[in-house]
Formats: structure tokens, C-alpha cells, sequence
């Protein structure tokens, strides 16, 4: 609580989110050496071409979980935890305004099919690092770092709102032929009696490239 | 949030039995266009969804093949990073017009994972006719099976996307069944030590390619990402001010007694 309104202070006199200490730099330093591996980071079928006819599109890196999410036009560098699913079958959700979770129920970044993070608009006080999320324009770089030392880098393709009511689950977690990217937060009106938003806004992005 | 990870790691450890980082498992569906082969005019798709306990869930819809036949089938390939691949016509190396089995290994390599109906899922169980799904007298083929984390190979949920889903039988004469007349005696069972199988029971019929991927379980409704806490909507301020402030009020009182923390306004 009290972190949380030191933070709205911050927000209101660094203009910027509650992660004004990171860098801003398009190139993420966090690593997390308990994780790092020396020879897993030249896997064979990285940005292999579609040989023999592939039916699906673009590269595609082997499977690894997310460290670090980086928007360079949002200023946003922040590490990623793991999300899964609430016990009423909804995806859970980070516990705090900065954190984005990765829904480890989905592919994950950069391999073939959608991986999804989420992260709060606002949250406990603070504006969230998904705050401005509809500020992206088409084309802008979202990368994410994986535990596999990879960075893979996507545009954006699309910034869409949608009513909870009638959330898209098949245009945002359903089959497609290329590593793509979906960015969940919160959007719309704020419903004070049910106490949550209206709307969700995805940002759906396609893997660029992978290095 | 640690400690899921280190649970994961370990449960991947115990129950597959590998815990190299950057393999931690995501629950996904890997969706497989099964195209045709050797001239067998069947389609299907088969979709490969690693479940979040280690588990493997198979489901296999085919059509146009061999009906009231059983018809072999397998995930073919490595977890080695070897990029295998449905073959072409050269691999038909003795030139008689069909890709045998043993002529497909080299392309999408052997066979990983026996996908039995029951029982056995290794190699051995390759060609266990008597558990392998039979088509039905239209020549549609079904197949759902979850396969526990522990009777799979090492890394197969990791490498999903690098195996092959190979199904067997093709009916070479047109004569509606599998019969030595066709094409003579399986070569490869022969040399499994299984004399009398026909050819064509062995003979490849579709070969599948990876054509997607999605989320392995799909959450329900929308996301609550967002707890409104820094909305200061004009419109609805005034309905909810008296609850605003009631709010803020007990958050300064809260903070300069706990830390004697005064709110800048
Ligand atoms: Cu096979």
C-alpha cells in the first residue's frame, strides 16, 4: 500500500512507471544466472528456412521461458514471472503494478504459436507497466528475453479492445502458423460495482527475428 | 513464483527425466496437418497438446483411409535437434513407385513413439497391430490418448514441434483390404522377424507436418489485469466521491499510523 502511493508520488513527478530506476535501453542487462547455459543457445532449427514445403511462416525459436519484457516506445524493461490458471479458470494475473506474467499455459515467446503475457494497467495505486499499452502504433519492437540467452524481437501488428464479455479466446490463444505475441491488459470503462474494468486491449504482435 | 518454477523443474526431472533450463514446459496444443503419401488419398489432423502435468494428449482425425483396417502409427523423429521432414518422391530409392518405411526413416526419421491404443508406447510396439487404431468401414480413423509423463520418452514435450506423426496402410490395388497380391510381403516386418504381413499394411499413408501452434489450455473470459486504482473518470467521480474519499481517508490514516507517513497534498 504504502509502496504503491510512494509510486503514484513518482509517477506524478518522474513522468514515468514504477519502474523509473531500470534503463530504457533497447538492449535488456538482466540475466539470471542460475539459469544461463553455455551451449543450449545455438539450437539447430533457429530461423530454420521453411524447407520442404513448411506450412508455417517466419522463424521460429525452440521453446524457452521469458525473462524479461522490453517496449522500447513504452519505456518499459521489466522481468516477467510465470502465470497460470486461478482455480475459477481464469488466467491469473501479476501481484503487482510492474511485473508482466508469462501464461505458461502457451507457447512460449518466440516459438511457434501465440505466447501470451499479461500485465496490469494499474494496480494497487499505481499506473502498471501495461498502462499506455494502447499507445503502440503497428510496427513498433516489443522484445523479450528467454532463459535461453535469446532475445526474440516482435512488431506490433495490431492494438485491439475487446469486452470481457465477449473476450476473442480463439483469435488470442488459438492455432497459428507463425510465433506470435499477445499483450493482455485492462482497458474501457471501470466498472466501480463489479470493480473491475470493461474491457480487455491486446496487443497482438509476429516474431521478427531471434539472436 | 520461484518456488512454481523450482516445482515445475523438478516434476520435469522426476517424470521426464531431464531439468536442462530453457526446456521448462509450456502447455500448448501443436496442431498437425497430415498430408498424403503414396498416392493413399487419405487427409487428417492430429493435434499434440503437452498438458501442464507432463502428460501428452494425442487426438487423431483421419479420413479417406483403408477402412475396417488397422492402421500403424507412430511419432517418428529425435530429440536430438535433427531437423527431419515429411519426404518427396526421391526418397523412393528402390524406384517402385511407393516411399516404404524404411525408405521414409532417413527423411522423418524413426520411429520415436508407438501410438498405441493401449499398452506400450516404445519403439517395440511399432508394429502391435492388434493396438493400433482400426478406420471404420467409411475409412475414418479416431484416436485420443493421453500418454502419462512417465512412459514418454526424455524431451518429447520439449521437441513436439520436431516430431512427426506418420500413419500406415495404404491400399495399393484398389481392392478395399491389405493383401500380399498388392505389393508382396512387408519388408520391414519381415525383418522384424513378422512373416505374412502384407506390404501394404506397412506402407506409409499420411505424413504430418507441424501447421500451428496454440495455447494448451485457454482461459476462461477475459483478463483481470487492472484494479481501476488510478482511474479518476470525470463522469463517474461524482457517483463514487463519497466512497473516493471515504477510501483515501482510511489510507492516510492507516499510513501515518503505521509510519507516521503523510500523503504530499
Ligand atoms: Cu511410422
Amino acid at each position: 500500500m504504502i509502496r504503491g502511493l510512494v509510486a503514484v508520488v513518482l509517477l506524478f513527478t518522474v513522468a514515468a512507471c514504477a519502474n523509473s530506476g531500470a534503463p530504457s535501453s533497447a538492449t535488456p542487462s538482466f540475466a539470471t544466472p542460475s539459469f544461463t547455459t553455455p551451449s543450449s543457445a545455438t539450437p539447430s532449427s533457429v530461423a530454420a528456412p521453411s524447407a520442404s514445403g513448411a506450412l508455417t511462416r517466419g522463424v521460429l525459436l525452440p521453446a524457452s521461458p521469458p525473462t524479461r519484457l522490453t517496449i522500447p516506445a513504452l519505456d518499459v524493461s521489466v522481468p516477467v514471472t510465470d502465470l497460470g490458471l486461478a482455480p475459477d479458470g481464469t488466467m491469473e494475473v501479476p501481484g503487482d503494478a510492474r511485473t508482466v506474467g508469462w501464461f505458461t499455459g502457451a507457447p512460449t515467446p518466440g516459438s511457434l504459436g501465440p505466447a501470451i503475457l499479461a500485465g496490469h494497467v494499474d494496480y494497487g495505486g499505481s499506473a502498471g507497466t501495461f498502462a499506455r499499452l494502447t499507445d503502440l502504433d503497428q510496427g513498433d519492437p516489443i522484445r523479450v528475453t528467454r532463459t535461453d540467452g535469446l532475445v526474440a524481437t516482435f512488431a506490433v501488428t495490431k492494438v485491439a479492445r475487446f469486452p470481457k464479455a465477449r473476450f476473442p479466446t480463439g483469435e488470442v490463444y488459438g492455432p497459428i502458423d507463425h510465433a506470435g505475441l499477445r499483450l493482455i491488459t485492462c482497458g474501457g470503462a471501470f466498472d466501480r460495482d463489479a470493480g473491475h474494468y470493461v474491457d480487455n486491449v491486446v496487443v497482438f504482435a509476429t516474431l521478427q527475428s531471434g539472436e | 513464483m520461484k518456488f512454481r518454477v523450482f516445482v515445475a523443474l523438478v516434476t520435469g526431472a522426476v517424470l521426464v527425466g531431464l531439468a536442462a533450463p530453457g526446456t521448462a514446459m509450456a502447455a500448448e496444443s501443436v496442431h498437425v496437418s497430415l498430408t498424403e503419401f503414396n498416392n493413399s488419398g487419405a487427409r487428417g489432423t492430429a493435434v499434440l497438446t503437452a498438458l501442464d502435468n507432463g502428460d501428452l494428449r494425442v487426438s487423431i482425425r483421419s479420413s479417406r483411409l483403408v477402412p475396417d483396417a488397422p492402421h500403424a502409427q507412430h511419432l517418428h523423429g529425435s530429440v536430438e535437434g535433427m531437423d527431419f521432414h515429411c519426404p518427396v518422391a526421391a526418397a523412393d530409392t528402390d524406384g517402385d513407385g511407393y516411399i516404404s518405411t524404411e525408405e521414409g526413416v532417413p527423411d522423418y526419421g524413426d520411429i520415436f513413439v508407438s501410438l498405441t491404443t493401449a499398452g506400450d508406447i516404445s519403439r517395440a510396439s511399432g508394429l502391435a497391430v492388434d493396438r493400433m487404431p482400426v478406420a471404420d468401414q467409411s475409412g475414418t480413423l479416431t484416436y485420443d490418448r493421453t500418454i502419462p509423463a512417465a512412459e514418454l520418452p526424455a524431451g518429447t514435450v520439449a521437441h513436439l514441434k520436431d516430431l512427426h506423426v506418420v500413419q500406415h496402410g495404404i491400399d495399393a490395388n484398389g481392392n478395399g483390404k491389405y493383401d500380399l497380391s498388392a505389393l508382396g510381403e512387408s519388408t520391414i516386418a519381415a525383418a522384424a522377424g513378422l512373416a505374412g504381413i502384407p506390404q501394404e499394411a506397412t506402407h506409409p499413408a499420411l505424413c504430418g507436418m507441424v501447421a500451428g501452434a496454440s495455447a494448451g489450455s485457454v482461459p476462461v473470459g477475459g483478463v483481470a489485469t487492472g484494479d481501476g486504482s488510478t482511474r479518476t473518470d470525470p463522469g463517474r467521480l461524482v457517483t463514487t466521491l463519497p466512497a473516493a474519499m471515504l477510501i483515501l481517508l482510511l489510507a492516510t490514516l492507516l499510513i501515518t499510523r503505521r509510519r507516521k507517513f503523510v500523503l504530499p497534498r
